[in-house]
């Protein structure tokens, strides 16, 4: 039984069970890797499940395609070539969204600030997204896109606080339990907490006992923030963080998830997460963005250690994503 | 004599001796998985599968042919082996140090005072004991053989003994297993060890499998020595970012390479810089500039020219252990 006391969730888990056979033709089955190096290091079995592999490099592909099956299973009378979506990101969501529209034959209408990085802008078009370009402010964002959906007729798919991304999004809760024998815990990056809140729900009716944690910069920290007030508590100005995928905050369908299901929001540091992300790149030869480094630097952190070792046995970390500017790293 | 294993094992290796090696690296070995890219087939035109040997024990596939020679080593020696010694800047000495700590073995490994410190540092981090000598091919064999003395300890070869060659070429059992309808493999070639495992074992399983070697033009002994049908190694130490690959192929992977082997296709600096770059930034994993030299050779235009049938190709990503701060220098960006 999902809501509790009268509450009820933006999705429920029929919502994520009827999203796994709507994506699994098009998404990426991704390995669940491990690492004896970083099991010392972390005195637990850690294994992560490699979104960084998945297609477009981020988990967000199994939301995007979810949310694009939704619309055309919605509007049977027209043929998907007639169909578009929008969306307003320049980052993983955008690159998922304009693949997910291709493979369905659906035009995606991805609205970008004009001075998003030209390698983001390329990204977006080489997976058939057609950009459509804004002022770099919030209100332009919002209302480019508005103008998008009134002039195309193209269904809004919003990168977190959509229910089918988020239910999308769950379905890698299925592989990790067919990879995995065991699960104690689960670590997830948390952003606007649509993956989050997704394998919240997952969790909750397919291994129960798991514990499901937040991992996030502290320099960032709304979902922590909010998580020890009981009340949803956004981000007063835009945050700064390399974790350029964790900058939006949780809203309002995600929130009320990750209050009720998540056992505790672990923030780390600047310093800590690109440590973690040399670490994956230089020990399990995996290229993660700092995004995904947050959920393994929140696993070696001592919080995390303090933790009963006994019922935190088997970790489940999640490498939400790769897509990292090879001319920026951190560590240069 | 003190030294190499050479009468210990058999003198031809046979797939029996690496199906008996595939044994041996069951739960110590990974099976690592092959991984596809779609944008990589589509730049292809054909089918890729990656199997992707960066995500090996120690950070390489050599690994495996490390592991089954200590392992052989042992057994011949009554379970009371001696210490085991090499000379190496690069994967096998890591290899070969994480293999006897697991082992219980002793590794003694000569590096010379140039190989960068995360080496040497990961070499002491896995048990090893780090010898250091002046950076002449000659300081390390002298320092080697002068340990080996001192020591009892007996020389594993990277590439030219064949029980390495036999644990190499387990990544061919796996293969055949993971790719159905296989039809030709590549592998980057340095001493040839892989490339002669590899295609030993497809051309006695499976006959119509192709098999390549992949080689840097600046370090082309290898197929000098395919054309010419004698080994003809290079009398210099070649400049190529692909450091793996910059040892000439040796006299006993040689035999097996020339009998084995379809081809062995050249590709130039620039190609290795834009396959690091692809598989960096499509495939997300690290791999080392020798490591991509399969995906280098698959999309050269002689690759193309020769091999217009080949539909599923495997390709053999060797290694990732390079040092990050170097990578601007290797990619193509």
């Amino acid at each position: 039984m999902m809501a509790s006391a009268g509450k009820s969730y933006c999705i429920s888990f029929q919502h994520i069970r009827a999203a796994l056979p709507t994506i699994t033709p098009f998404v990426t089955k991704t390995p669940v890797m491990t690492s004896s190096h970083l099991n010392q290091l972390a005195n637990r079995n850690l294994f992560f499940k490699c979104e960084n592999l998945q297609k477009t490099g981020s988990f967000k592909f199994r939301g995007a395609c979810n949310a694009v099956s939704k619309v055309v299973a919605s509007n049977q009378n027209q043929t998907a070539n007639e169909l578009s979506v929008v969306t307003h990101s320049s980052g993983n969501h955008a690159q998922a969204v304009s693949l997910a529209a291709k493979v369905q034959g659906v035009t995606a209408h991805i609205v970008m600030p004009t001075n998003s990085p030209a390698v983001k802008k390329e990204a977006v078009r080489s997976y058939g997204g057609q950009i459509v370009e804004c002022e770099p402010t919030e209100q332009s964002r919002v209302d480019t896109a508005d103008q998008v959906a009134k002039k195309t007729g193209a269904t809004m798919v919003h990168p977190n606080q959509s229910p089918d991304v988020i239910a999308g999004q769950a379905t890698m809760v299925f592989e990790i339990l067919d990879q995995v024998e065991k699960v104690d815990a689960i670590v997830v990056p948390v952003g606007g907490g649509g993956m989050l809140a997704g394998i919240s729900i997952a969790a909750k009716e397919l291994c129960p006992h798991a514990k499901v944690y937040a991992a996030e910069p502290k320099n960032a920290d709304d979902c922590a923030v909010s998580f020890t007030r009981k009340e949803l508590t956004p981000l007063p100005a835009p945050p700064i963080t390399i974790c350029d995928a964790l900058k939006t905050s949780i809203g309002p369908n995600t929130w009320p998830i990750i209050r009720d299901h998540v056992e505790d929001v672990i923030t780390v540091t600047e310093e800590q997460i690109k440590a973690a992300m040399r670490l994956v790149w230089e020990r399990m030869k995996l290229i993660i963005e700092p995004s995904s480094a947050v959920g393994v630097a929140a696993v070696l952190s001592d919080k995390f250690q303090s933790l009963p070792a006994a019922s935190h046995q088997n970790v489940v970390v999640i490498l939400c994503g790769g897509n990292v500017d090879l001319d920026n790293l951190p560590w240069m | 004599t003190m030294g190499d294993l050479h009468n210990d094992g058999p003198d031809k290796v046979t797939v029996e001796n690496v199906e008996k090696a595939a044994e041996r690296l069951a739960g110590h070995a990974r099976e690592t998985p092959v991984l596809t890219c779609g944008t990589l087939d589509a730049l292809a035109g054909r089918k890729l599968f990656f199997k992707s040997e960066n995500l090996q024990k120690s950070g390489s596939f050599k690994f495996r042919g490390a592991f089954n020679a200590i392992s052989r080593l042992i057994t011949s020696a009554n379970q009371n082996p001696p210490p085991v010694v090499t000379h190496s800047s690069g994967n096998h000495a890591c290899a070969l140090a994480l293999a006897a700590h697991q082992l219980g073995v002793t590794a003694h490994v000569v590096m010379p005072s140039t190989a960068p410190q995360c080496k040497k540092e990961t070499v002491r981090g896995y048990g090893g004991n780090v010898i250091e000598c002046v950076p002449t091919e000659q300081a390390r064999v002298e320092t080697m053989e002068r340990i080996a003395q001192q020591e009892g300890a007996v020389y594993i070869s990277s590439s030219q003994h064949p029980d390495v060659i036999s644990g190499q070429g387990t990544m061919a059992l796996e293969l055949l297993r993971q790719v159905p309808d296989l039809d030709t493999v590549i592998t980057p070639v340095g001493g040839g060890g892989m490339l002669a495992g590899v295609s030993l074992v497809m051309k006695a399983l499976n006959p119509h499998i192709r098999v390549y070697g992949a080689e840097p033009e600046l370090a082309n002994d290898a197929a000098t020595s395919l054309a010419q049908g004698k080994r003809c190694p290079l009398s210099y130490y070649p400049e190529t970012i692909a450091d793996g690959l910059r040892i000439n192929m040796g006299p006993v992977a040689w035999p097996y390479i020339q009998e084995h082997v379809d081809d062995i296709i050249c590709v130039t600096e620039d190609e290795i810089k834009n396959a690091m770059t692809l598989i960096w930034q499509r495939m997300k994993l690290v791999v080392e500039p020798s490591g991509v030299l399969g995906l280098a050779a698959v999309l050269s235009d002689s690759f193309k020219a020769r091999e217009q049938e080949a539909k599923n190709v495997a390709i053999i990503l060797s290694g990732g252990n390079l040092d990050l701060l170097k990578l601007p220098e290797l990619l193509s960006l």
